[in-house]
């Protein structure tokens, strides 16, 4: 039972990283990242090539992939996104799925899609299970990686200038612009503050089970639970995440693997048809595409 | 006319005419189509890299009877339209007189269909299909490892780990991977070992759920039919959830870079076995000499590992076919001599491959290895067994 629990709640934790960067952004930017998984597994990539060869440490290959995000984010925003603004809502969407195969066609011309493990040292045994099996550094430290990033993340828009700043944008671009907010600029850190998002859940993904091609479908994932809990709602996130990994794990022990893709996608329309915002998001009229 | 009207039009004649006459090819022109850029290109690169290096090598020595092989590489990127217009494109533009590779099996029946209307024959290596098997259909040959095959003998070596009790097998959720599972199933249950099983989808989020359930299941073996990314997943997270017992890879393409990778992930090395076609690099054989020594010549990047050797073998299966074939052969006459071959490896496979007209497949032979993670490499455990076709029921 309890290595159940706490393999939910470290399924739970990187879930949460993947949809609070989906949050992040579409509060930010009223734009739905569809690009989400692509971009971590890529982060993931840089962060066991660039980051952890070059520098030789782990916190220099954190710095790295931040550095990285850093630019992408900025990139994505000023480049593309920003010239998006005035076009109906699905275009920047769209834009986002090209984001997806760029990032995709990226990971093959540069490491040649090949499988890659991240090899943190840290799988060893925090606490063994009585049925053999154990609870490793690596679990604790994505969970703490979790709490710590949603810490961070709430400080930071409620108790600083940017916080606030970005949440006035969030309420309304138009008003905060006139308050000589800096729209521009807010929704370029929604970007940042995004990837940052996924760099993080690429690389402890990476570091439990492997980074390759077919890993992006972990996008999926964040964002089943971030529609789940509310695409603008942070605490949404977290408990559309605890959601979709209990889901997940319970079909895998319970019912048969082989669903334990589809069955969150039950509950995601499940969700979707009592309560179409998410079960903490904000509600919206709903635009049809 | 006048002069210049007449300089002209002689000019204009002898341009045509070196245009138009068609350009006599002495060199063999082989084609080679497989995903080097789409999901599965981890797997399957290091087959075109063998297969380009004994080329190479080839091509370094004189080619066959002076005359060069020259090789037409595709990409499909594990897309079926674009693998049937590449099939066309060497067919029909590069005038190849076969095509070696291809990539995943679900692919090769639409390419075979393909192939057997431009009569052009192909030899696939890594993945194989019943339309190599007898009765054979046309122009479709297999040097891969058919799923049922690769099951049985899986199931026939098991009892070679020296443990008895369940086997809990696991695969991804696709036709091959369940065909494997229930050949092997039949295998090891005929030598009275339990069995069990979890299949899981192939694009999976996190591997531990998988991994418990297997664990859960009180397995004495855990043996796992897929690639190289789901190994990398699974082995570490079987290891977590509490199972130190042999783990069995069936090597579908799964390197000794990727095995090193997950051992290290697992935090040991310990118990990792591998069921394969083919001898690995590190053998003391002279055959493994000559890769080794070609590898260096040529520069290959990459580290030399079993799949390496699996795409050297198809270029020897490659090479003695052509040169049987002899000087004008063409595609018609490479199937002829292909449905009459017989090509001693070495000692780089348990024994000779050998088509005939009616077994494009023929004999296969399987050895059981162990990781050695010390060394680095893979240590023979058993002797080759033979498998002559599928031994259980239907496909």
């Amino acid at each position: 039972m309890m290595q159940s629990i706490l393999t939910i709640v470290v399924l739970t934790s990187i879930y949460a990283i993947l949809a609070g960067g989906i949050v992040v952004l579409y509060r930010g930017t009223r734009v739905l990242n569809l690009a989400h998984g692509e971009l971590a597994i890529l982060l993931g990539y840089l962060f066991a090539t660039a980051g952890m060869q070059v520098t030789g440490s782990i916190l220099g290959g954190m710095a790295v992939v931040m550095v990285f995000s850093a630019i992408f984010g900025a990139g994505i925003y000023w480049l593309l996104m920003r010239h998006l603004i005035a076009q109906p809502f699905y275009v920047a969407i769209l834009a986002t799925i090209g984001i997806a195969i760029l990032a995709k066609a990226s990971i093959v011309l540069l490491w040649g899609g090949r499988a890659v493990n991240i090899e943190l040292g840290a799988n060893t045994v925090l606490y063994p299970y009585s049925t053999g099996g154990w609870f490793s550094y690596l679990d604790a430290i994505t969970i703490a990686t979790a709490v710590i990033f949603f810490i961070l993340l709430y400080y930071a828009l409620t108790s600083t200038r940017l916080g606030i700043q970005f949440r006035a944008v969030a309420e309304n671009p138009l008003l905060a612009s006139q308050r000589g907010v800096n729209v521009n600029t807010i929704m370029m850190v929604a970007w940042i503050v995004a990837l940052f998002a996924a760099s993080i859940a690429g690389v402890l993904y990476g570091s439990r089970s492997v980074l390759s091609l077919q890993a992006v479908v972990i996008g999926i994932g964040g964002l089943t639970a971030a529609l789940v809990g509310g695409l603008d709602s942070l605490r949404g996130a977290i408990a559309g995440a605890l959601l979709v990994a209990t889901v997940e794990y319970a079909t895998v022990r319970l019912i048969d693997p082989i669903l334990s893709q589809a069955i969150p996608f039950v509950l995601l329309l499940t969700v979707m048809m009592w309560r179409p915002w998410g079960i903490f998001g904000t509600r919206e009229e709903i635009q049809r595409v | 006319m006048n002069f210049e009207l007449k300089r002209k039009a002689v000019t204009a004649g002898i341009v045509m005419g070196v245009m138009l006459s068609s350009p006599v090819r002495a060199d063999y022109q082989i084609g080679f189509m497989t995903d080097l850029s789409g999901a599965l290109s981890d797997a399957y690169t290091p087959i075109w890299e063998g297969f380009d290096l004994y080329v190479k090598a080839l091509n370094a020595k004189g080619g066959i009877d002076g005359e060069k092989i020259v090789l037409h590489t595709e990409d499909d990127g594990l897309n079926l339209q674009k693998a049937i217009s590449l099939t066309k494109k060497l067919a029909l533009q590069q005038k190849v007189i076969g095509i070696f590779g291809l990539s995943v099996s679900s692919i090769h029946g639409p390419v075979f269909e393909e192939l057997r209307r431009l009569k052009v024959p192909a030899v696939t290596a890594f993945s194989a299909t019943s339309d190599s098997l007898a009765p054979a259909k046309p122009f479709s040959f297999s040097t891969g490892s058919l799923f049922q095959i690769a099951g049985e003998a899986i199931g026939e070596l098991t009892p070679k780990l020296g443990v008895k009790g369940k086997v809990v097998g696991m695969t991804i959720d696709t036709v091959g991977g369940r065909a494997a599972l229930r050949h092997n199933k039949l295998a090891v249950e005929r030598v009275g070992y339990g069995w069990d099983e979890v299949a899981f989808p192939i694009q999976s989020v996190d591997f531990t759920p998988f991994a418990q359930a297997a664990a859960a299941k009180n397995p004495a073996i855990v043996v796992g039919h897929y690639g190289t990314a789901q190994n990398l997943g699974i082995i570490p997270a079987l290891r977590r959830s509490g199972f130190a017992g042999p783990y069995l890879i069936a090597n579908y393409g799964v390197t000794e870079t990727a095995i090193e990778g997950a051992a290290k992930a697992a935090g040991s090395g310990e118990n990792i076995y591998v069921v394969s076609r083919y001898a690995p690099p590190q053998e003391n054989i002279p055959a493994v000499e000559q890769i080794r020594a070609a590898a260096k010549a040529h520069n290959l990047k990459s580290s030399l590992t079993q799949v390496h050797v699996e795409g050297w073998v198809l270029g020897m299966v490659m090479h003695a076919a052509v040169t049987k074939c002899g000087k004008g052969c063409t595609a018609e006459k490479l199937n002829e001599t292909l449905e009459n071959l017989n090509v001693n490896t070495g000692g780089l496979t348990g024994g000779p491959i050998v088509f005939t007209k009616d077994n494009h497949y023929g004999a296969s032979f399987w050895r059981l290895y162990k990781w050695n993670n010390a060394s680095r490499k893979l240590d023979p455990v058993s002797e080759w067994i033979r498998r002559d076709g599928i031994e259980f029921g239907s496909l």
